[in-house]
């Protein structure tokens, strides 16, 4: 598996006359478990979306590193998986039609196929719905499903945009407990979220608000820099600041 | 960047088919509507305008204007009613009791006897330009056939045409409505199917999860259109059946150049009903464009019921851009007239044009939209 890490200068967007990015530099090292932290409308699905090369940004760069070496996106796009904030899945699919869908989008090997979606479905526990349509799976489920989907090809890259949003605590918990199965595999795994206790289980932080990086590192580093006790004090410092 | 895969195209077109068999609803739509359509309005379509009221005012009540009025009714378009004497027949007009009156002077069997030349007036509802059309298209041969009986013999004429309707000698009006009903209603239902699935895919929030995927727009465009293609396809079939079999339509020309003449207007309808999906991203703006789209240039500007010939010089260039208008020419020409590919060269040549460029233009407008 190839080692990617992604940087990004300066980094600009514009929709008419909305910014929704003012120029956010940082880094994603490799290997590692990284959170995009903000309120909504903070730019984190834009960032997300010019990560997956969705979006071209208006202006700034983002680079991207293969193993130390510069690299292009198209050496990246192959391996990187991004599952969407909002819904993206087909309502009238079952949970295996999605699997078999995304099978033959990333043109798997049958071999490797079966052992993989065994593995997911093992992982997810979503087994025994493998004949349920994703439009009558619970909100949990639904996200698992589109877990698997960004799985499925086995990524180097992968981009979850508010994977946790509206889904229950234990479920949170669970989905949780997955996405540190897959850091210990050392792949980049780029999270956002807006809830600030999911901060604090991230190998590196970077927090975002109306734009703007507020603050980007190790969770207990960045709160000793800001003298905050928890995350949530820093966006409403931030917010009396204004 | 990899190339064009036709696996994944057709992976996407796979998945297009579990989603149409499994809503009814589109699939009876495409199956079902246009044979519904076509015998529908087939039927109530008829340019032969039957039973006019004809008010008719005597003032002469002589032997030639009763016969006069036979010849009128026995033609089988009028059916004449005795108007009070006066303002009668034009109070018929005015209020809709009557579409057309004649009137008779007084004197008009002596005068025939005499040999001098005598005058009925004949008046006519303008106010429906079609129906008096047709209304006017039928003197002709009655004051031909009455000028015999009156006279008492045929008046020798300097010169008369001889008229013969060729490919449709009855001039029967189905066989000029149907084929053209049939483009109509296939190509509205191409645009619409199309219109719909890529907005459709937009407003799921798929479209975004798809473009992240190594799948590439032009493979998702031809696994989109490929099995509407299809299901459009199976609906030309069942129209084909129904004019055929219920209206008796004939079929002079190549079976397998009508199959081709469909399928490049099939490709250009699937391929503006893209663009329209593309632009709009919303099913429901989607649907209220195809349709307008879809109908009005087809039905009022593709020659269906207006010649293009009598249009205005600009319409008649502007029309050249509808592929409607090409495929009723090639659609009437194979059908009733039986014409090849020579004869039928132009329309073949600009509905391919067109398909190609509106297919060019769905593609681009989709991978600019993208970046």
């Amino acid at each position: 598996m190839e080692n990617f890490s992604i940087r990004t200068e300066e980094l600009k967007k514009t929709f008419g006359r909305t910014t929704a990015l003012q120029g956010v530099s940082f880094d994603l090292s490799a290997g590692l478990l990284h959170g995009l932290i903000g309120s909504n409308g903070a730019g984190k699905t834009t960032t997300m979306r010019l990560l997956a090369g969705l979006l071209k940004p208006t202006s700034g760069t983002i680079s991207y590193f293969s193993g130390g070496r510069p690299a292009v996106f198209a050496d990246l796009r192959p391996s990187l998986a991004y599952m969407p904030q909002q819904a993206s899945l087909y309502p009238d699919l079952s949970v295996g039609e999605h699997l078999e869908f995304f099978r033959e989008l990333y043109r798997l090997e049958p071999g490797v196929y079966a052992r993989r979606s065994a593995e997911l479905l093992e992982i997810t526990r979503l087994a025994k719905f493998r004949e349920r349509r994703a439009g009558q799976l619970s909100g949990g489920m639904y996200k698992k499903l589109g877990l698997m989907c960004a799985l499925l090809q086995s990524p180097s890259v992968l981009l979850l945009d508010e994977p946790t949003n509206g889904v229950d605590p234990i479920s949170r918990r669970e989905f949780w407990e997955l996405l540190y199965g897959l850091a210990a595999q050392k792949i980049l795994i780029i999270v956002s979220t807006a809830y600030m206790d999911e901060a604090e289980r991230c190998s590196r932080v970077h927090l975002l608000d109306s734009g703007r990086l507020l603050a980007s590192g190790e969770p207990r580093e960045v709160l000793k820099q800001t003298g905050a006790a928890s995350f949530e004090e820093i966006f409403i410092k931030q917010g009396e600041g204004k | 960047m990899n190339g064009f895969n036709l696996h994944r195209a057709y992976s996407i077109a796979r998945k297009e088919v579990m989603h149409i068999l499994r809503d009814p609803f589109t699939l009876a739509l495409a199956l079902g509507l246009p044979v519904m359509l076509v015998t529908f309005f087939g039927y109530a379509i008829d340019y032969e305008v039957k039973g006019i009221t004809l008010a008719v005012s005597d003032q002469d009540g002589g032997p030639a204007a009763r016969r006069l009025k036979e010849m009128f009714s026995s033609s089988g378009y009028f059916l004449p009613v005795e108007a009070v004497p006066g303002s009668g027949p034009v109070a018929m007009l005015d209020s809709g009791r009557a579409s057309a009156a004649l009137f008779i002077e007084p004197e008009f069997s002596k005068k025939i006897m005499g040999g001098g030349a005598v005058q009925a007036q004949f008046v006519l509802d303008g106010s429906d330009n079609a129906k008096g059309a047709a209304v006017v298209g039928y003197l002709p041969g009655i004051q031909r056939a009455a000028q015999a009986r009156l006279a008492g013999q045929a008046l020798r004429e300097p010169f008369s045409f001889e008229t013969r309707f060729l490919y449709n000698p009855e001039l029967n009006s189905r066989w000029f409505t149907v084929p053209g009903l049939a483009a109509i209603i296939i190509g509205l239902l191409a645009i619409l199917l199309t219109a719909l699935t890529v907005a459709r895919e937009w407003e799921n929030g798929s479209m975004e999860l798809l473009l992240s995927t190594p799948v590439r727009p032009l493979e998702i465009m031809v696994g989109k259109l490929a099995p509407y293609g299809a299901l459009v396809l199976a609906g030309v079939f069942f129209v084909y059946l129904v004019a055929r079999l219920v209206f008796g339509v004939p079929f002079a020309g190549s079976h397998l150049l009508y199959l081709a003449a469909c399928l490049l207007f099939i490709t250009a309808a699937l391929s503006q009903g893209l663009f329209i999906s593309v632009v709009t991203r919303q099913q429901q703006v989607a649907m209220q464009l195809g349709m307008i789209t879809g109908l009005l240039p087809s039905m009022l500007l593709s020659g269906f019921i207006f010649p293009v010939e009598s249009m205005p010089k600009f319409f008649q260039y502007f029309t050249m851009i509808l592929p409607p208008r090409w495929f009723m020419a090639a659609a009437r020409g194979i059908t009733l007239k039986g014409a090849d590919l020579g004869e039928l060269a132009v329309p073949f040549l600009a509905l391919g044009l067109l398909s190609a460029g509106m297919l060019a233009l769905a593609l681009i407008k989709f991978k600019t939209d993208l970046e």
